[in-house]
């Protein structure tokens, strides 16, 4: 979202203006679901701290700064509210459930090749970001996968800048290394 | 924003995630929980500025007068102050 716009959605939501409210909706809910359902492998508890996240954003809309950043106020509120639910849980979230959720089928306009390619693709980076540590997956998914730069994600996460560009650049290898072992392993059943 | 090199495995990894929403429900459910929020809320402000619309009526235009007085006696005393 442009930051212009982003400051005009941010004084109307303060106002109470639901058109700004409609817009900024649109722009975030795919993108913030997709980080809790890849977060929590649940779609259940994703869709609730889904409304939790939206929840809090039209209650506390009108204490936001005029400056402040919509997406990484987001992000930083469903990533609280996950944390949070593992406590209230006693969910051990460095561990991540086998549980896939399930996704729709492909979108339509792929060949069947491509169709089946690209879900395979998709699947084992699933897999493999699942697999990985919590901490490492969460950088992965905010920066690499919803692009915020690495200051947003520091804010978010509530650490420097320095250290999570040097956690993303561990988390990169080891989601690499893990890709790299689901690539071998066909090949080892294979031979 | 990448995290690596364009072109690089992992981008390449994760450019195959797709954006997944949640159910056409639950959208429909959250959007309606929200504007009913910001409604609660407008009202909510709409009310107490016509609670406070009497009371403003005459403490500003008192606040001002005031004000207005104090800034012209300090003046004054300072113009006389300088001719005494």
């Amino acid at each position: 979202m442009e930051r212009d716009l982003e400051v005009r959605l941010v004084a109307r939501l303060k106002a109470g203006d639901p058109a700004a409210f409609e817009a900024i909706y649109a722009a975030y809910r795919p993108r913030l679901f997709g980080f809790l359902v890849r977060l929590s492998r649940r779609r259940d508890v994703a869709e609730d701290l889904l409304e939790e996240t939206w929840l809090r954003l039209v209650t506390h809309g009108a204490t936001l700064s005029d400056d402040a950043r919509v997406g990484p106020w987001l992000f930083t509120v469903a990533r609280n509210l996950y944390f949070s639910w593992c406590r209230s849980r006693a969910v051990d979230a460095t561990r991540s459930s086998d549980l896939a959720p399930s996704w729709p089928a492909p979108e339509r306009g792929d060949s069947p090749f491509e169709a089946v390619a690209r879900a395979e693709l998709e699947r084992r980076v699933e897999a493999a970001l699942a697999r990985l540590p919590l901490r490492d997956r969460e950088l992965l998914l905010l920066v690499g996968v919803e692009g915020l730069n690495p200051s947003e994600a520091a804010a978010v996460c509530g650490v420097p800048a320095v250290t999570l560009r040097a956690r993303l650049h561990r988390a990169r290898e080891k989601l690499a290394a893990e890709m790299n072992r689901d690539r071998a392993l066909p090949r080892a059943k294979a031979g | 924003m990448t995290i690596g090199e364009p072109g690089d495995a992992v981008e390449t990894d994760l450019s195959a995630l797709r954006v997944h929403d949640a159910t056409p429900e639950s959208v429909e459910r959250i959007r309606a929980r929200c504007l009913a929020v910001l409604a609660a809320r407008r009202r909510a402000d709409e009310a107490r500025r016509e609670r406070l619309a009497p009371w403003r009526a005459w403490i500003e235009p008192a606040l001002a007068l005031g004000l207005g007085a104090l800034y012209l006696a300090e003046a004054l005393t300072r113009a006389f102050a300088v001719y005494r």
